[in-house]
């Protein structure tokens, strides 16, 4: 492919979507090849490529991946990818490290001596399956299957699939823990009770103007690469402006037009001023009013859109811009300014992450946002705040007949801690076991997850890892010796994703679905195997099994399904070509627009809901009559959710804003009768942390954050990437540092109401007044010696740079040592950016 | 590309900041002799207004190129200046400039670092390089050192083993802003040449007489000595086990 054809391509591609100015360009004679291709340094010849895909972070973007000598050599982007266009980021670039990491686990290892000791012995994998496949016998025996908990970090798309729903089904086991809520679990609640199904994307391609709160888009995120370089692009080469809230300088900040230094946990005071300055000042009126007729504004599902102006200018009326200045910090004439400037814009896109929603009023902040798009007329819409839009893969399902699972109450929280924990409470389930009263499992099994880091209260999570009394048997299935595995019973050594077979599935920038697959580029290491082929064998040993015999297996016969697959040659195809899209799809904007057929809504066990206005098939949600329905409502049936219909506006029925995980209406619902009725007020509505409220003078609120060149918790072992971030100094402001006489590079003491830590301070103006902002990343005690200095038990000799390390010993600070388990009260995500501290020289 | 000509700066205050520094000149591709002939002048581009300091670069230069911990092919800078909350944060990546008059090239006393002919790219022949550390004195940019591997100098080639192939160095191939452009500035239709002519762009330390080859677009060159003169706060990350830049 040609760089500039590429290029070509690439303006082309934006062009067809809308408004992106193409580029044109001069084509000149000789020129360089992108790539895609890739020649041995050593002998001159020509690598072999396999196309696949990263799993650095859950962006996955589609990649290619060279190998000499049987080893991953390199990777780069796949230039067929529609989301990713080519590009990778540095983790993804430095994915080659994973593979090629000399303190990768090889062989299976059970424990010898205490738990947390650090003695192994090695174990064949027939051994290891016999004791793990004996232990789930006997609980599946004696009916109590919930006791097996598995507990998954980095676990997706066909993977998923495999464990959860054939595997981890057919066993029985309803105990299954995710991470969501320490990652974006309250973003996606905030959106399953406005617009339905969660997963917001960014149009940076057709956008006039970005409003950013707390994303740190540049660096990192969800669907980081996809949606970062297209923002470049918008910035470079459209002009297109970008105003960043955040409270420290982050590269997104520093790319961005205007920096707008905010007090943390106060996002929520300036959207609602924002809303008010729109409301007040009529600038909803054109789109924003348009958009009004979908949204629900009031407690009456059909009050006309001039009952939901007044509802909302009065709702807004008390959230002035200068009430919002003593919250925020942020200058009322600023607030109004940027207001304006967004709700004039249009096209234009907000955009929200961790730094605005990780908070204790964080779920009112994400629906203040949503609120904000749309009375200004940015949802959905081209340039705006889209739906995301992903592949939709047909895959086995495992044996038809599986039991009703069974589980324990572990992955909400404590009764009461959350009022909508839709995704759960991850960052709780250690401390639900400790508990008690909600039972124990007996065998603990966690994937590519590391409880003991990625959460916060560090030191209670090793101390409940290790306690048997209250974990009997944990087992790790991890490519590396992470905090976590050194605390298991047993390891069971999963390759890395270069070595990995998968389908994938994640949402694009460009809306339209693309289908992409990750193959291995060599056989896995040493014993390594994907732990979607030891389920497969778990499911044998335990006469149960799943009709497929490996992942390879599982992802053929997923091609084979998945017509749009199959119709273009299926899992040959996608082999050979790693993804594809339909070169005819059109892209998914205003999808809550689509009117349904009458023969939809029609149909025998179909009703009208009075209260709500939304069409719902009874029999779908279980119910036995319509008499049955009529009198529970569609909002007060358990599980509603999943026999809507359509939603009736006016004199038609709209596909409108389906319905996920809660019983929505069909509506964007601004106001939300299920938050009222839960005792929340249901407009968003300014509330702050207590603890916030009650901070002495000289408190910090202590952030964390994301840099460009780690992922959370599992890349510290790349040394290409720890080379370039490896210690993670506490930002500060020269004028807090003053205060408390810290010069740039002390070693201070950061105290919360649960631990202290030490660490060096970065004095720079490139952070807010009154916070202290520390990345996670770094202070790793185990995940091999790039990550620690300290050899995992099967760490080979083979690398001549690890006689090279130059940051030995300096290797930062872990800040969730003093970050509390907290949780957001309505949607439950973990509360990363609300920590109350002391700051002191050490 | 078209854009270049109507890009509005948005970044005045940067801009203000950065005058007065010794270390940039402006650089047209007329200032520059070439060589007349049929001959090729590989060059790079970097366009800092698409420059997201990602180091996607840096990473993607260390595996393609095996280069070992401790030594740098490509490292990109941060530059944070100013004043709360007036601060603002640029990205300066830095590799070997390919110079038109190398110094590393005139004090190399057996020949191993020399000028390509056909293509202006500067090479080591480890081969040759009895790794005498002359060059890596001489270099005024801080772009050469012994690979730990080796025992000869080693630098930036421009990734010549791709380049040779017809393909675009890897840091090029990476580059999620585009903001790396390579090609030859003998040929006037090029997206180089055309950069070049259409831009105010600068090179690094114009006053060594060296012809770098590496041209930025709205490049912040602010170093230590600014900052001391200015009175303002100035901190240059460089990503690298050398903490100074050079
Ligand atoms: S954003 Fe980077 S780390 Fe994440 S999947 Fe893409 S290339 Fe990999
Ligand atoms: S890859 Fe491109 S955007 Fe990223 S730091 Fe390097 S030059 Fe800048
Ligand atoms: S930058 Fe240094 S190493 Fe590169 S060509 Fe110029 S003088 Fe030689
Ligand atoms: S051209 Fe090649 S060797 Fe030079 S900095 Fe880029 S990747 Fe490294």
């Amino acid at each position: 492919m040609l760089n500039r054809r590429n290029f070509m391509k690439l303006s082309a591609a934006s062009a067809t979507i809308g408004l992106c100015g193409a580029t044109v360009l001069t084509q000149a004679a000789d020129l360089p090849e992108w790539g895609n291709k890739g020649y041995s340094r050593k002998t001159g010849r020509e690598r072999k490529m396999v196309p696949s895909a990263c799993y650095q972070c859950v962006t996955r973007c589609p990649n290619v991946t060279y190998i000499e000598d049987d080893r991953i050599v390199k990777i780069e982007g796949q230039l067929n990818s529609i989301r990713s266009e080519g590009v990778m980021c540095a983790k993804g670039q430095g994915g080659v490290n994973q593979a090629n990491d000399p303190d990768r686990i090889l062989y299976p290892l059970r424990r010898v001596g205490k738990r947390g000791e650090g003695q192994w012995k090695r174990v064949s994998w027939d051994e290891a399956l016999t004791e793990l496949s004996g232990r789930l016998k006997k609980l599946k025996d004696e009916g109590t299957p919930e006791k097996f908990m598995f507990h998954y970090g980095r676990m997706k798309s066909s993977t998923s699939k495999m464990v959860k729903s054939a595997f981890l089904a057919t066993y029985g086991t309803g105990t299954i823990g995710n991470h969501t809520s320490i990652c974006e679990g309250g973003k996606w609640v905030a959106q399953e009770f406005t617009w339905g199904g969660h997963f917001d994307t960014w149009d940076f391609d057709n956008t006039r103007f970005v409003l950013n709160f707390g994303s740190n888009a540049l660096e990192a995120g969800t669907n980081h690469i996809p949606t970062s370089h297209r923002l470049i692009r918008a910035m470079a080469e459209r002009n297109v402006r970008m105003v960043t809230f955040d409270v420290r300088l982050s590269n997104t900040a520093a790319k961005s037009s205007e920096w707008v230094p905010i007090k943390p946990g106060t996002d929520l005071a300036v959207v609602l001023a924002m809303c008010n300055v729109v409301m007040s000042e009529d600038l909803y009126q054109g789109d924003g009013e348009a958009f009004l007729k979908y949204c629900k504004a009031t407690r009456d599902n059909f009050a006309s859109v001039e009952e939901k102006v007044a509802a909302l200018k009065k709702h807004f009326a008390q959230y002035t811009a200068e009430w919002a200045e003593k919250e925020s910090g942020v200058s009322a004439s600023l607030i109004r300014r940027i207001a304006r400037e967004f709700a004039t814009a249009h096209p234009a896109v907000v955009i929200s992450y961790r730094g605005a929603v990780a908070h204790y009023n964080g779920n009112d902040t994400e629906r203040a946002i949503q609120t904000l798009a749309s009375i200004t007329g940015n949802i959905d819409n081209p340039g705006g705040r889209c739906k995301a839009v992903g592949p939709k893969w047909k895959y086995p399902h495992g044996p038809h007949d599986k039991p009703k699972a069974r589980k324990l109450a572990l992955m909400d929280g404590p009764k009461g801690a959350a009022v909508s924990p839709n995704h759960h409470m991850s960052h709780n389930i250690l401390k639900m076991i400790k508990d008690g009263s909600a039972g124990r499992p007996e065998i603990y099994m966690t994937y590519t997850y590391t409880p003991v880091y990625a959460n916060g209260e560090v030191q209670e999570n090793i101390d409940i890892l290790k306690d048997e009394s209250l974990i009997p048997f944990f087992v790790s299935i991890n490519p590396f010796y992470d905090e976590s595995a050194a605390l298991a019973d047993l390891i069971l050594p999963e390759p890395p994703y270069p070595e990995r077979w998968d389908w994938e599935d994640m949402v694009s920038p460009v809306q339209i679905a693309e289908y992409y697959i990750r193959q291995p580029g060599t056989k896995p290491l040493g014993e390594t195997r994907d732990f979607g082929d030891v389920v497969c064998e778990l499911a044998e040993r335990l006469d149960m099994p799943l009709g497929f015999k490996t992942k390879k297996e599982f992802v053929q016969k997923s091609c084979e399904m998945t017509p749009l697959i199959k119709a273009v040659g299926g899992f040959e195809y996608m082999k050979k070509q790693g993804v594809y899209h339909d070169p005819k799809a059109k892209p998914v904007f205003f999808s809550y627009m689509k009117e349904v057929p009458a023969e939809k809504y029609e149909q025998e066990t179909v009703i009208l809901d009075d209260e709500t206005g939304v069409y719902w098939d009874w029999k779908k949600a279980h119910l036995h009559s319509e008499e049955e329905a009529i009198k529970k409502g569609y909002a007060h049936t358990k599980k509603a959710y999943k026999a809507y219909v359509g939603q009736l506006i006016g004199n038609t029925v709209y596909s409108g804003f389906k319905p996920d995980k809660v019983n929505k209406s069909g509506y964007m619902e601004l106001y939300s009768n299920l938050l009222e009725d839960k005792g929340v007020p249901p407009l968003p509505t300014w509330t702050k942390a207590p603890e916030h409220e009650a901070m002495d003078t000289d408190d910090l609120i202590m952030t964390t954050y994301k840099v460009a060149t780690q992922i959370h918790s599992r890349s510290a072992n790349c040394k290409f990437l720890t080379e370039l971030y490896h210690k993670n100094p506490a930002w500060i402001n020269p004028v807090e540092a003053k205060k408390r006489n810290i010069a740039d590079g002390d070693m201070i003491k950061v105290k919360s109401a649960i631990g202290e830590i030490e660490i060096e301070a970065r004095v720079t103006p490139a952070i807010n007044l009154g916070v202290l902002a520390i990345s996670h990343h770094c202070g790793h005690w185990q995940y091999g010696r790039y990550a620690s200095g300290n050899k995992a038990p099967t760490g080979q000799d083979n690398d001549p740079d690890l006689d090279r390390i130059w940051w030995k010993g300096d290797q930062g600070e872990h800040p969730n040592w003093i970050i509390a388990n907290a949780p957001d009260p309505v949607n439950g995500q973990m509360r990363w950016m609300d920590t109350v501290v002391k700051v002191r020289k050490a | 590309m078209s854009e270049s000509k109507q890009q509005v700066s948005r970044r005045d205050f940067i801009k203000k900041m950065a005058t007065g520094s010794a270390a940039v000149a402006t650089t047209t591709v007329s200032s520059v002799a070439l060589p007349a002939e049929k001959n090729k002048r590989y060059a790079m581009v970097i366009d800092t207004r698409r420059c997201v300091g990602c180091q996607a670069c840096s990473v993607a230069c260390k595996t393609e190129n095996d280069v070992p911990l401790g030594e740098t092919r490509n490292w990109v800078e941060y530059i944070e200046k100013g004043e709360f909350p007036n601060v603002r944060r640029s990205f300066l990546p830095r590799l070997c400039n390919h110079c038109e008059d190398p110094q590393c090239v005139s004090v190399c006393p057996t020949g191993a670092t020399y000028k390509r002919k056909e293509d202006g790219i500067v090479v080591v022949d480890s081969d040759v390089c009895i790794g005498c550390k002359y060059c890596i004195q001489a270099c005024p940019y801080g772009m050469r050192f012994i690979n730990p591997k080796t025992g000869t100098a080693d630098k930036c080639d421009f990734c010549l083993h791709r380049v040779e192939k017809g393909l675009v160095p890897s840091c090029v191939n990476t580059c999620q802003g585009r903001a790396r452009i390579f090609g030859d500035l003998n040929d006037p239709q090029s997206e180089v040449s055309q950069l070049v002519a259409t831009n105010a762009t600068t090179v690094l330390r114009p006053e060594m007489g060296t012809g770098p080859m590496v041209f930025y677009i709205d490049a912040d060159h602010t170093d230590e000595r600014d900052a001391e003169k200015q009175g303002i706060y100035v901190r240059i990350d460089t990503h690298r086990r050398q903490q100074k830049r050079v």
